[in-house]
């Protein structure tokens, strides 16, 4: 079954402020969606709003063409993770558990099977949520959003709180599920965690959609693709070879940087017999990009980050 | 880490609507899968038994006491009336305190689905404990009279019983209405203690005795003061006069006060569950 997120025209108002500002965009079936973007940039509002527990000002979000409100059962549709640590402090993580598979008609069994796949043993199962580590109401939410096996996973930063292991886990989980067919739509702030299970990428700042797309068609758009960074044993016969091809060359410590991609200057510099020492990409990353285009709604200086980020 | 699958070992059931029923069992079990609301359960069993006690105890030592079913029935009512309205406060304002209900409504987007289903579990609920009182109520006289060496009365007033449950079910539906209107625990026991318990017997009682027009006031903004008409032949004025039959004024009073304290906390109540965003 094709199980897609859609999300057209979204736009949640609190008083004068726009916290989410016409956003749209789809999450497909077989991937892993990432959303991205600094603290107050409106994700979880986005999130709150695909599952029916913030009203849109404007706009709608669906799963599958139906809105969420009108699944049946919807617990076995999608599976959601919101805030971990919003149980009952008394509860016991299997009880939590339990209380869900009832909900959804599921089989005691099923309780058993989630607390195994998250790895929180029989004797953390008895403890109640009061003395969880954060990590483990973690796993306790993930657990809880697998457990009706739905086909869309919606979970707002599900890393938060995990250790490394942890963390590798939960993205090899994510993508068998994605691989099964299912689409999944994960929060962060932190573009590293993202980066490396998301299939696709959208970033988010004020409350707008900033980019989107695959992490490469995100830096080709943002035309910082066809940069190196280089410094050879004759600095000056490159820079003739380089100008020579068109290139623009400007010094930058003890070497260069060249509006040309990596393969470009290596043939020149095998053409002009230089030896290299050192030659990488030179385009902004992933990660100057996503504090650019975020800039406004950034807390710190992204100056200062930018002169910190080059000068290390 | 674990290489468990994240796909079910044996398949599901197919997907259907969640049946009422099913929410019925869930706020059924989320009333007492805390230490919480155990407490609270053993509390009320505590307190039925506490007073049963102290009854039996007052037969046992005053020679010539002697007490029927009915005296029973009203003393009981009070300490369930003082538990009850907890309960149904509980049932509401916890899933706000500690946030639950972003996992409750993302299981059941129908909102007032899964508030019918609270109501309807905290009612199963009262009516269990009224029961229990009513128990304590039968094994109390027999052990009273045992005891305090005189022969048992049993005789009830049939209205009189009807009445006095039916004004727990409404004090009870009252608290749950207004809990849904300030979702929030102590507000709300504040609340429902005021109008229920301290209203009633501090300034309604006073201004009743002093004041002419209060005595036709107050029936139609108390709901007991206007259901004390109806409780027949042992129902009495709190002056200690005997009841006159209700008549028209008393019947609007009763559906005045229903009204004001039923009817409009639990609309209002409802609708703010439905509009309020969930986070
Ligand atoms: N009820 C509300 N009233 C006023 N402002 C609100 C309300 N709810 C959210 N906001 C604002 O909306 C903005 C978006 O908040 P949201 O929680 O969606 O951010 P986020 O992207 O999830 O951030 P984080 O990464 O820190 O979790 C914030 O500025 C927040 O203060
Ligand atoms: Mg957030």
């Amino acid at each position: 079954m094709y199980a897609m997120i859609k999300v057209e025209g979204l736009t949640r108002v609190y008083g004068t402020f726009t916290a989410v500002d016409d956003v749209s965009f789809t999450a497909e079936a077989g991937k892993v969606t990432g959303f991205l973007g600094p603290n107050g940039a409106g994700k979880s509002t986005t999130m709150r709003i695909m599952v029916g527990l913030t009203n849109p000002t404007k706009g709608r979000a669906t799963i599958n063409g139906s809105l969420y409100a009108d699944l049946p059962n919807p617990g076995r549709h999608v599976g959601v993770l919101l805030d971990a640590s919003a149980q009952h402090d008394g509860r016991t993580g299997r009880e939590v558990l339990t209380l869900a598979a009832m909900t959804m008609g599921l089989p005691k069994s099923r309780v058993d099977e989630m607390l195994e796949l998250v790895s929180l043993t029989p004797s953390e199962a008895k403890r109640r949520i009061k003395n969880y580590s954060l990590g483990m109401k973690q796993r306790l939410g993930i657990a809880h959003a697998l457990i009706g096996d739905p086909k869309v996973l919606i979970l707002d930063e599900p890393a938060n709180g995990l250790d490394p292991a942890g963390i590798r886990w939960m993205r090899g989980l994510l993508k068998e599920y994605a691989d099964r067919g299912g689409t999944v739509l994960l929060s962060s702030h932190l573009l590293h965690e993202v980066e490396q299970i998301a299939d696709e990428l959208i970033l988010i700042g004020n409350g707008r959609i900033v980019a989107e797309g695959t992490k490469d068609t995100i830096l080709a758009s943002q035309g910082t693709a066809g940069q190196s960074l280089v410094t050879s044993l004759d600095n000056e016969a490159l820079t003739v070879a380089l100008k020579a091809k068109g290139y623009s060359v400007e010094p930058l410590g003890t070497g260069m940087r060249v509006s040309a991609a990596p393969a470009e200057v290596g043939r020149a510099a095998l053409e002009s017999n230089v030896v290299l020492t050192d030659l990488r990409d030179g385009g902004a990353g992933l990660e100057d990009i996503f504090l650019q285009l975020t800039a406004e709604t950034q807390r710190e200086n992204v100056a200062q980050i930018h002169a910190e980020g080059v000068s290390a | 880490m674990s290489a468990v699958s994240v796909a079910p070992s044996t398949p599901l059931p197919a997907v259907t609507k969640v049946p009422f029923g099913r929410l019925l069992l869930v706020e059924w079990r989320k009333m007492t899968d805390t230490r919480a609301g155990r407490a609270l359960l053993i509390i009320s069993a505590g307190m039925l038994l506490l007073a049963m006690g102290i009854v039996v105890l007052v037969a046992a030592l005053n020679d010539n006491f002697s007490l029927g079913l009915s005296t029973w029935s009203s003393i009981l009512t009070i300490p369930l009336s003082l538990l009850t309205p907890v309960l149904a406060i509980m049932i509401v304002t916890q899933e706000w305190g500690q946030r639950t209900n972003m996992v409750t409504f993302s299981l059941e987007p129908s909102r007032l689905r899964v508030m019918a289903a609270k109501l309807v579990a905290v009612v199963a609920f009262a009516l269990a404990l009224i029961a229990v009182a009513l128990l304590c109520g039968i094994v109390g006289n027999a052990l009273a009279a045992a005891v305090g060496g005189y022969d048992a009365s049993w005789s009830i007033d049939g209205q009189v019983l009807g009445w006095t449950i039916a004004q727990q079910l409404l004090y009870f539906v009252s608290a749950f209405g207004i809990a849904m209107c300030l979702l929030s625990t102590p507000f709300s026991i504040v609340v429902v203690y005021v109008d229920q318990l301290l209203l009633p017997l501090m300034v309604w009682s006073t201004l009743y005795f002093i004041f002419d027009w209060a005595a036709d006031l107050i029936p139609f903004i108390d709901m007991g003061y206007a259901m004390s008409p109806f409780m027949g032949a042992g129902g009495m004025m709190p002056d200690g006069t005997q009841l006159p039959d209700p008549g028209t004024q008393e019947v609007l009073a009763l559906i005045c006060s229903i009204f004001l304290w039923v009817v409009v906390p639990v609309v209002l109540g409802a609708y703010r569950v439905l509009k309020s965003e969930v986070k």
